[in-house]
Order: structure tokens, then sequence, then C-alpha cells
């Protein structure tokens, strides 16, 4: 009788929540996607197989990005990492918004900030980030070579927007990084990201 | 902001602050920013209440200490003189701030956060400096971190400080909006299949407010953006909620706020309560609901017990209009027309005698309902009916009593009056037993007004709810209690003679009808071949009634075996063996030009609803009367059925005709305990609207027809404010 309720009460609250915005819990398959990246060219997680993936939620707007970018500290992971992980950038600002950013705006300052993600994707207008239930920028997902996600959250564990709390902080990327590299299951597997809510539509 | 921005504006605020007694404003890019001290200084050893004012521009908000989806909460850094102690904030309950397809948890407008600064004992008097530097996410559709350090001039004084002017109201107001502590009420919570459940009852007699929403103490709990359901228990409610995935593991207590638009019975003023639910297994079945004081009332429900009173009694009047207690009320009526050219006095106390039947069947059916139900049972109002075996017994006096108005046979000794010559015990005794009779054939029906008040009284003490249900038999015995009284209407018929008999057996037939009717009932409890041996088992009794009615003058015994044993045999026959499982009763094949009803379940419902379809749910059950006259005269009209189908409303038949608790828990979520029930849900809609009692094709047509016009793929309504 009881779960007869629940699951009756928890269909009648699923069905309120606004259509397209799912999750990618640690644990779970992570949902396919093809993106275009900033040179128009299609890009499917598929294409990736068999390779760790990061995924980095991303908008330039956004004083946490800033944070992350300013101190070098993203550009620092995606260079360390590079060669064995894929690390995506995505970007699900709405074209509406004033944080938008067009392909060639993001390419030269990507090119200022020295930032190296193997591919910058956009998504507009939302739809992977909201596969995934991106909610802020950063937010941070790992996914294995079987196309599961073992990491879902914060880049660190220091709130902040400010650059210099980055000396200290503790990453929670390169921890489930170093993890994977060592054949271990990743010992965080999902915080709280923190940062800007990304501008969906 | 940047530093560079920042610099000149602190600068500045520096400056005024060294002319300022107290302490200033800072303004932030979209922040203005003040510290505030309750009184004008602090006594050593006490704690003094200050505040962190922070008034946001128009669309900018600020966060809660759980930001919800995103942002972060509020923080400050205290410089305080040597010794002195700071408490954490005094959080003002949070607002749900919608953005896209995310919900964050915070402030707009004016907020002040309260904080306690404790001087040790020792502190000298004197004027003290407090510096407060705060740091916040300000946020529209893009955020800002920003930060201010803040100044306050404080004092330390002897005796009691003088309040200040201006900050008596302000910190009034602001200590009002931080959740208060409840007294005596109960709450707890479950996790199950991703869902939270928070159930929080009153203390007997309080009512909670009728809309609820719960914000969690901890980031990663619950999904902020799903909605919250509500469902009333009792004086309380349970609110489910959508988990956040991966569920967190480490959940002993569920902490948080409950914020309601209304507002709570022992808290005057007070929107929001802390509320400390420990994590149990499972909950008790819910209470019927109790009427919420602020919301608005569903149709005909009464919002004290008074109203619920007024509303017994009305219904019970109008009981005697419905198809059930018709027959049995002829009968009594035509009681009366015999003595109503005689002796005054006996039909006065006849009337008397039948409403305290009514009375005391109404007072014993209600306590044996309270019994069950306390006992756990999930029964019903009609309960009885729900029994095939109880159907049978009734069919079988109705079919005793019609034979017995044909003249077949006559009552022995207990209830003459049938007969012209009887004692005045004896029709005292039919009088009563004719008010019981009333009252049970009466509760398969539901008059208006009387399910939300059956509905009410059950979640009552049990000398309320037994008030309720007497209320409910003076409201019957009413009319009939009347006409004895003043029989002046009654003598204007002829006197008694040989019309009597006429009428005596033209009021077998109703009884017939009811007969035919039972029937029916026992045929969707038990089946086809229950209804045979119904019928077979009847005609045993009536050659049984013929036996002792042909040889009623004789004086041999065998007489009495013979139709005793056929009696025996008869009842035998017909006794039920046992009931179709639920749902299997009733194989409804829906025929052209009727509603094609679908059989109802929990899931079904919700499945329904998931897909926002809009959904119409039949309370129904065969022994409910006045759910079968509804289906005639409203339901299964050209109109209605047309309705149905260009709207692409679902009808559900939610079939209580045998005992089946899933029923009754969904009538008791709606708050109703008696049949019928017609519940409304709108796509998108929290709560279904219940339609009344007494349908007519009209009521169900307009109903539907608010719905948008003809049906496309179904959009679930987005909660996006």
């Amino acid at each position: 009788m009881k779960t007869v309720r629940l699951v009756c009460a928890a269909a009648i609250a699923a069905a309120f929540v606004p259509a397209a915005f799912a999750n990618a819990p640690a644990g779970s398959a992570a949902p396919a996607f093809t993106l275009t990246d900033l040179a128009g060219k299609a890009v499917k997680l598929a294409d990736f197989k068999g390779k760790t993936v990061v995924l980095e939620w991303h908008n330039f707007g956004c004083p946490f990005v800033q944070k992350h970018y300013r101190s070098g500290n993203m550009q620092a992971l995606q260079k360390k990492y590079g060669g064995e992980v894929v690390w995506l950038a995505v970007n699900s600002t709405n074209a509406g918004h004033q944080d938008y950013m067009k392909p060639e705006a993001l390419t030269k300052t990507l090119t200022d900030f020295g930032a190296a993600p193997a591919k910058y994707l956009m998504d507009e207008p939302g739809a992977v980030g909201l596969a995934y239930g991106a909610k802020t920028t950063p937010h941070m997902y790992v996914i294995d070579g079987t196309g599961k996600v073992v990491y879902n959250g914060a880049i660190d564990d220091n709130r902040s927007a400010n650059p210099a709390d980055v000396k200290g902080a503790k990453n929670y990327v390169a921890v489930a990084l170093e993890d994977m590299k060592a054949g271990k299951p990743v010992s965080t597997p999902s915080t709280t990201p923190y940062g800007c809510t990304i501008k969906y539509k | 902001m940047s530093p560079t921005r920042l610099l000149p504006r602190l600068a500045a605020a520096a400056a005024f602050l060294a002319f300022a007694a107290q302490a200033a404003p800072v303004r932030t890019e979209r922040v203005e920013a003040e510290l505030h001290a309750e009184k004008a200084a602090a006594v050593a050893g006490k704690p003094a209440t200050v505040g962190l004012r922070l008034k946001h521009d128009e669309h900018w908000h600020t966060y809660w200490k759980n930001p919800g989806d995103s942002g972060l909460p509020t923080k400050i850094k205290w410089t305080l003189p040597e010794g002195w102690t700071a408490g954490a904030f005094q959080w003002p309950h949070p607002e749900r701030l919608p953005f896209g397809p995310l919900v964050n948890y915070g402030y707009s407008g004016e907020t002040m956060l309260l904080a306690e600064l404790t001087p040790p004992a020792n502190a000298k008097p004197g004027p003290v400096t407090i510096t407060g530097d705060a740091d916040w996410l300000v946020c529209s559709d893009v955020c800002i971190p920003e930060k201010a350090s803040l100044r306050l001039e404080f004092a330390v004084a002897e005796g009691d400080p003088a309040p200040r002017s201006g900050e008596t109201a302000r910190f009034a107001k602001a200590r009002a909006s931080v959740p208060a502590r409840t007294e005596g009420w109960k709450a707890e919570s479950t996790m199950a299949g991703g869902l939270l459940t928070v159930r929080f009852v009153p203390p007997e007699g309080a009512v909670a407010p009728g809309k609820a929403f719960f914000f969690p103490d901890r980031e990663s709990f619950i999904e902020p953006a799903a909605p919250q359901s509500l469902t009333r228990d009792g004086g309380g409610f349970r609110l489910a909620v959508k988990l956040a995935q991966p569920e967190l593991k480490d959940i002993g207590t569920v902490a948080g706020v409950i914020v309601t638009e209304g507002a709570w019975p022992d808290l005057p003023g007070r929107k929001a309560v802390e509320i400390a639910a420990p994590l149990v297994a499972s909950f008790p079945a819910p209470a019927a609901a109790l009427p919420v004081p602020d919301a608005p009332a569903p149709a005909g429900s009464g919002g004290s017990l008074a109203a619920a009173l007024a509303f017994a009694f009305l219904g019970g009047i109008l009981l005697n209009l419905m198809p059930c207690v018709f027959p049995v009320l002829g009968i009594k009526v035509m009681g009366f027309v015999r003595h109503a050219h005689g002796d005054s006095r006996a039909l006065w106390m006849q009337g008397v005698v039948f409403s305290a039947g009514v009375l005391v069947s109404f007072l014993v059916l209600a306590g044996l309902l309270l019994a069950l139900r306390a006992g756990g049972a999930q029964l019903g109002w009609g309960f009885q009916l729900q029994s095939p075996a109880f159907v049978t017994l009734l069919a079988a006096l109705f079919f005793l009593m019609a034979l017995n108005l044909f003249g077949v046979f006559e009552w022995g000794g207990f209830a003459q009056s049938m007969t012209s010559n009887v004692s005045a015990q004896g029709r005292y005794a039919d009088a009563f037993l004719a008010g019981v009779l009333a009252t049970l054939v009466a509760t398969p029906c539901t008059a208006p007004f009387m399910g939300a008040a059956v509905g009410f009284t059950l979640a009552q003490p049990a000398a309320i709810s037994l008030a309720v249900f007497a209320m409910l038999g003076v409201g019957m015995a009413l009319p009939v209690l009347a006409l004895s009284l003043f029989p002046g209407a009654l003598k204007r018929l002829p006197r008694p003679g040989p019309w009597m008999e006429t009428f005596k057996q033209v009021m077998a037939f109703p009884l017939f009808a009811t007969v035919v009717w039972l029937a029916w009932v026992l045929g969707a409890q038990a089946g086809n071949d229950a209804v045979m041996m119904l019928l077979a088992g009847l005609l045993l009794l009536a050659l049984a009634a013929w036996i002792y009615g042909r040889w009623a003058h004789s004086e041999s015994l065998l007489r009495f075996v013979f139709a005793g044993a056929i009696a025996a045999a008869g009842l035998w026959l017909a006794w039920p063996h046992g009931a179709l499982a639920p749902g299997t009763a009733q194989a409804s094949v829906p025929r052209a030009g009727e509603v094609p009803w679908q059989a109802w379940s929990p899931e079904k419902l919700a499945e329904l609803r998931a897909a926002g379809t809009p959904v119409f749910v039949d309370f129904t059950a065969a022994w409910c009367v006045t759910c079968q006259v509804n289906k005639r005269v409203a339901l299964n009209r050209e109109e209605v059925v047309k309705a149905f189908a260009d709207r692409g409303v679902v009808p559900l038949k939610a079939d209580w005709t045998n005992h089946d608790p899933r029923i009754t828990a969904a009538l008791a979520e709606l708050g109703r305990n008696a049949l019928p029930v017609y519940a409304f849900y709108a796509p998108g809609a929290a709560q279904p609207k219940l339609l009344p009692e007494v349908l007519t094709a009209s009521i169900v047509v307009d109903e539907l027809s608010r719905l948008p016009a003809p049906k496309q793929a179904a959009v679930p309504a987005t909660p996006k404010n």
C-alpha cells in the first residue's frame, strides 16, 4: 500500500519537473550527444569510446569560471591531463543572454587565456546541459572509457569566486583522474557544484 | 565587481563612517549592505542581537544557507573586541527563485540576517567597534560575487540598554521571518523510491495551513526545481518531493524549514517553521483531512465543528429524498396515515420512537465504524454493504417485508403495527425498527453536504464524530417527526378504510424494487451464481412465509417446523460464499453511447497525470444508489460522453462495491469517506477538483469545458513561476 502510494506520488511529482531536465549522477551511463565545435564540426561523445572524457560546463561571463581561468587553474589541468583524457568544454548559454559569445569570439578569448580543451562545444539551446543536469559554470563530469559517469560535481572544494582561493583547494577532478590512473575507484564521485547558474533558455 | 571599482566606494564609506555615530550603509554594485544593532549597547556577558541588512536592486538576489541548484550562501567574518563571541546567522526563511529549469533558494528585496554578539562578562562599559567582512553572491541573470567591510560603532553599557527608535520594528520584522519552533507537532520523514516524504502533523485540534513548501538545510538533498506534492493527513500534511541523485546516505534526521502562505495556528504572523523530521521506515495510514482554515474550502466542506454539524443536519434531512430511504419511509408514512385520525399522542410518540430508532442506529453504526477504523481497518461509510452476507440478509428482510405487505402472512409477535389491532408496545417496537431499517438502508446513499461532514468527522476525536453522526440522524428523522407532531397534513387524507389495504399492497412494490437492486449489488460483488442462489433462497423464503400465513390459525406446531425449516434452508442456500477479488467485479465492457470507463488504480492515475492527461475519477459502488442515479442522469448523457471524448479526458472508475483499502485511502486523501465522489484532475493542477455529490450533465460539461479545447499531445505544465 505504502509503496503504491509512494510510486504514485513520485510519478505525479516527476510529471511536474520540467520535461527536459534530467540528471547524470555518478554511476549512471553518460547520455550520448552530438554537438558542434567552434569550427562547426560535429563532435560525438561516442567518438571517444574507450577514453576518459572530462566535461567542463563553461561560460566566460561567469566570475566563477573567470576565477579558474585568471588563476590559470583550468588551463593547467587541461594541459596536464590533455595527453591521456579528452577534455571537452561545453557552453549551454542561450543565444539571447548577455553572456552568450559567438564561436569566433570564443576562439579568440580561449587563445588569449591559453586554454587548451580538446574541443569546445556549443550547446545552444542547452539540450545536452539539461540531459546531464548541469547546474552551474563550472560543473564538471568525468566519464570513463566504458561511458559511465564516474565524477559529477564541483571543480574544487573552495566555493568562492576569488582566484586566490584556488591555492590550497582540493581539486576533485584532479583527484578523480589520479584515482583512475591508479586503477582505483574514484574516491569522491559526487559533490555539489558551485558557480553561476547556467543560462538556459 | 572588480576590486578597482570596489575600493573607492569602500574608501568613501569609511570616510563617511568616521563622522557617523553608528553605522552607515555600504553600496556595492547591486546591493546596499549595513550592520544594525537592536539596542544602543550590549551588556557584559549577555548576547546582543545585530543584523546584516541586505537591500537588493530590483531583480537581484542573494542566497540562503542552502542556495538550491546554484549560488552561494552569504558569509560574514566578524572582527570583534577582545573576548567577544559571535553566533551563527539566524537565517530568515528563503523564497524560491526560479531561473530557467533551475530553482535557487534566497532573498530578494530587503532582508536582514540576524546574529548574536556576546561581550565577555568582564567587558568594561564604553564604546567598541565591530567589523563584519561580509561576502555574498548576488545574481539576476548574471552573478556577481560582492563583498563589503562593514563597521558598527557599538558600546558596552551597564543596566538595560535603551531600545533604539526605528530598530525595534526592524528587528521584530526580521525575527518574525526567522522560522519558528513549534511545540507539540510531530515530524517524521521517509525516503523511498527516489522520493522524500515529510509528514508534519499538529497536536490534536490544530490544523496546519493548506499550502506549504519544504526547504531542506542540506544541499544536494532534494531536487530544488521539483514540485512538492502535498496531501493532507488529519490536521497536518505530507509533502513529497524528488530526491537529488545520487541520494545522500548519511541522513538520520531531515532538517529544514517549512514555509507556508497561510499562518500557523499557534504562531500568529509566522510563515515559516523549523522542522527536524527523524527518518522512519514508514508512516501510519493517513487520517482523513481536516478542512484547512485559510484554504478555499472544497464545496460543501465545513471549516469548523459548527459547520460540520450544520452540514450533517442538512444532509440528514436530504437523505429522506434519496432513493435508498424512500421505500422505507413510505411504509412509515402509511403507518401514520392509519393513526392520523386517531390518538394524536400515540402518533407523536411513534414519531419520537422512530427518531430514537434512527438516532440509536446512526450512533451504533458510527461507533462500529470508528471502532473498526481504530483497529486499523480501512473502512468507510456504507461499509456494511461491502459485505455480500449483509446484502443478502437485507434482501431477505426486504423480501419478507414486501410479502407481509401483500398479506401473504402477518408477523407473529413483535412488529404488528401493520395490522389494525395491536398493543401500543408493538407499535413502538415497530416504529423503532422502522428507524433502524431506514438508517441501515440510508447508508449507501450520500446526500449533498453529507460527504464533507462525514469526511471531516472521521478524523476528529470520537465524541465529536458521534455528535456529527447524531446530527445526521436528527436531520434524517426530522421530517417524519414533524409529520407526527403536526399531523394536520395527514388529516386531509381519507379516513382509514379499504383503501388502506390497497395502499399497503402498493407499498410492497418499492420494497421489491429494493430487493432487485440488492440482487444486482450482490451480482457485482459475488458474481452471477450468487444472484442465482439468492433468488432460489428467496423462493424458499416465500414458501416458508406462505406456509406460515396460510395456516396462521392452525394450532399445530408443524406450521412453525415447516416454515422455520424451509426459511432456514432458504437462507442457507442464499448465503454468499466469498466475494470476488477487488477489481474483477464488474468487468466493464463499455457500450456505445456510454462513457468508456477504465479501471482506476493509483498507478494508472499517476501514469495518466504524469503524461499530462486530464482525468476524471468516479468513486462509485453498486450499492451506492446516488452513484447509480448520477450515472443515469448525468454521466451517461450524450453531451457528457461527447465532452469526455472531445476534451481527451480519461474516465477512471474506482469501484468500492467490495472492500478495497486502496480506494479507502484515496478517498481519505480527498478528505472523503462516503460515496459518491467525483474528482477531476486537470493537467498540471496539484489537487483535483471535487464535483458535487448530486451531479447534473451541465455540471460535468461545464467543468470539462474549462480545459483548453481539443486535445493535442498534452504538455505537462512547467512551474516556471
